[in-house]
């Protein structure tokens, strides 16, 4: 197993990130989802060490990542959000500064993303825009031969045509089977469209993490009428009433009640938004 | 450490830092409180320190393969060579002050063996409050340098009392006479040099040790901070 997260607890006045645990393979995409303030940064940072966890552990190519977070951290590759470091500062300082931590930098695989991104290797940070930001954030993370990714919200900021070429990217990285990439974001159908995976985190909880497959198919989407939306709303996981009835979400297992009515196949950003209505209608 | 090292001189350290040295060119001021341009040092390391914080250097630092205390450690020895250079300065200011300057300090220790000491103990007493202080949040830059700037002109303050005493009543209290002709003086006999140097020595040992109390300290207090 590349990555394994277990039982990562970390304790706010406010918020509780609570017992957090899943795993990825070598060769996929594992994305995480959910709601703005889920945990999902804070997950991430406490797995890296940014944030001082207060319980669980992490594995990482089956070695312990706290006890050997250097080693560890040299094959990962990390973004979070837009670059915005040293903004005075030309690329090629930065680039020239940031090359020697990596021992499998490859100035070749750097110089194709900077093709590839359009990137301006004299510009300063501050002259780029918030897109090119995370262009060179992630040329940075993609350089250094990472087995794992680690990303938070990469494609956010970024024009549609910038962000199929990443999936694109995204794929052929996994390509070989020997590397990974866990990537959070709002953007629910850039997921559909490359991840393997999904672990979907709900008030500091993982609500689910499997396969995306399994994910979709545990649920569907059913529509009827106002009078059946009385008799059947306690099985439903969240629902929206509209001028023709209601459109609900309902767990695979509980479609025998809702025998009758119109039924379809969820898409994971419906899944994620009737999920996120569970506690409203409770 | 040397990638973290040369990390820190590429990106954190300012040129401006160079420009405050020309403060070493205080020492030729007749009459003048020699400290004042190490306190002026510890004014380039704060903005040095903010800069790093609106650059977000702290959080970039942590996503590079090394570890929070190395990146402390990193940072202690930028500042400590930023302190050294200042102090290796004084040494040609002393001289140009004895050829430039005729009539003894009445502001303070005169130049000598002595200030070197005292710029080594301004730099100790900055050292342990300051950087500790700072990496408890690695933001509130502002906040620390405030608590080890009063400290820093308590100190100030004291000695420089002491050595304007020593001027004053040298004659008539024997411990003032003693710091007067010892202490406060050209170092040109052994007579002088001796005690002076042995004020040097502990100056340092104070130096290296309260710095390195503070870099424990540092250690500890960015360990637990949330990036």
């Amino acid at each position: 197993m590349l990555l394994e997260v277990n039982g990562l607890t970390k304790y706010y006045r406010e918020f509780k990130l609570d017992n957090v645990a899943f795993s990825l393979d070598e060769g996929y995409i594992m994305g995480f989802i959910g709601r703005n303030g889920a945990g999902k940064s804070t997950t991430i940072k406490s797995m890296l060490n940014l944030v001082h966890r207060d319980g669980g552990s992490v594995y990482f190519e089956g070695k312990d990542f706290f006890q050997n977070e250097t080693e560890s951290k040299a094959h990962i590759g990390v973004v979070l959000g837009e670059f915005n470091c040293y903004n005075q500062s030309k690329l090629k300082d930065i680039t020239a500064v940031t090359k020697r931590f990596y021992p499998e930098w490859d100035d070749n695989v750097y110089k194709s993303y900077l093709e590839k991104f359009s990137l301006d290797e004299s510009k300063k940070v501050k002259e780029l825009s918030a897109g090119m930001k995370v262009k060179y954030a992630l040329t940075l993370a993609l350089s250094h031969n990472a087995k794992l990714l680690i990303l938070d919200e990469p494609t956010s900021g970024l024009d549609p045509v910038s962000r199929d070429d990443l999936l694109d990217v995204f794929r052929s990285i996994i390509e070989d089977g020997t590397r990974s990439i866990l990537f959070s974001t709002h953007i629910i159908s850039d997921l559909e469209k490359c991840a393997d995976y999904i672990t979907y985190i709900k008030n500091g909880k993982v609500y689910i993490s499997q396969d995306v497959e399994s994910f979709k198919d545990g649920f569907r989407l059913v529509s009827g009428e106002a009078e059946d939306l009385i008799k059947l709303k306690d099985h439903l996981i969240g629902y929206k009433e509209h001028a023709f009835g209601f459109t609900g979400l309902v767990k695979k297992e509980d479609l025998d009640f809702f025998e009758g009515l119109k039924q379809a196949p969820a898409d994971l950003e419906s899944i994620m938004i009737y999920v996120e209505q569970e506690e409203k209608h409770e | 450490m040397s990638n973290l090292l040369r990390k820190n001189f590429k990106l954190c350290f300012i040129p401006l830092i160079a420009a405050f040295y020309l403060f070493a060119l205080m020492l030729l001021i007749p009459n003048y409180i020699y400290l004042i341009p190490c306190f002026f040092t510890t004014n380039a390391i704060f903005y040095m320190f903010q800069r790093c914080v609106l650059n977000n250097d702290f959080l970039y630092t942590s996503f590079l393969p090394v570890s929070k205390r190395d990146s402390v450690k990193a940072m202690f020895i930028l500042v400590v060579i930023i302190e050294l250079v200042m102090l290796a300065l004084y040494v040609p200011m002393i001289f140009l002050n004895r050829v430039a300057v005729s009539t003894p300090n009445s502001a303070g220790v005169d130049t000598s063996v002595t200030l070197i000491a005292m710029g080594f103990c301004v730099f100790s007493i900055f050292n342990l409050v300051f950087l500790p202080s700072f990496y408890k949040t690695a933001y509130k830059a502002g906040n620390s340098f405030l608590k080890a700037s009063v400290a820093v002109f308590c100190f100030i303050f004291v000695s420089e009392g002491v050595f304007i005493a020593a001027n004053s009543l040298g004659d008539k209290v024997g411990f003032f006479g003693w710091i007067k002709d010892h202490l406060d003086c050209w170092p040109g006999s052994a007579e002088t040099l001796v005690p002076q140097l042995i004020v040097l020595a502990a100056a340092v040992v104070i130096f290296a040790a309260l710095t390195m109390i503070s870099l424990k300290r540092s250690e500890k207090n960015f360990e637990m901070v949330d990036l």
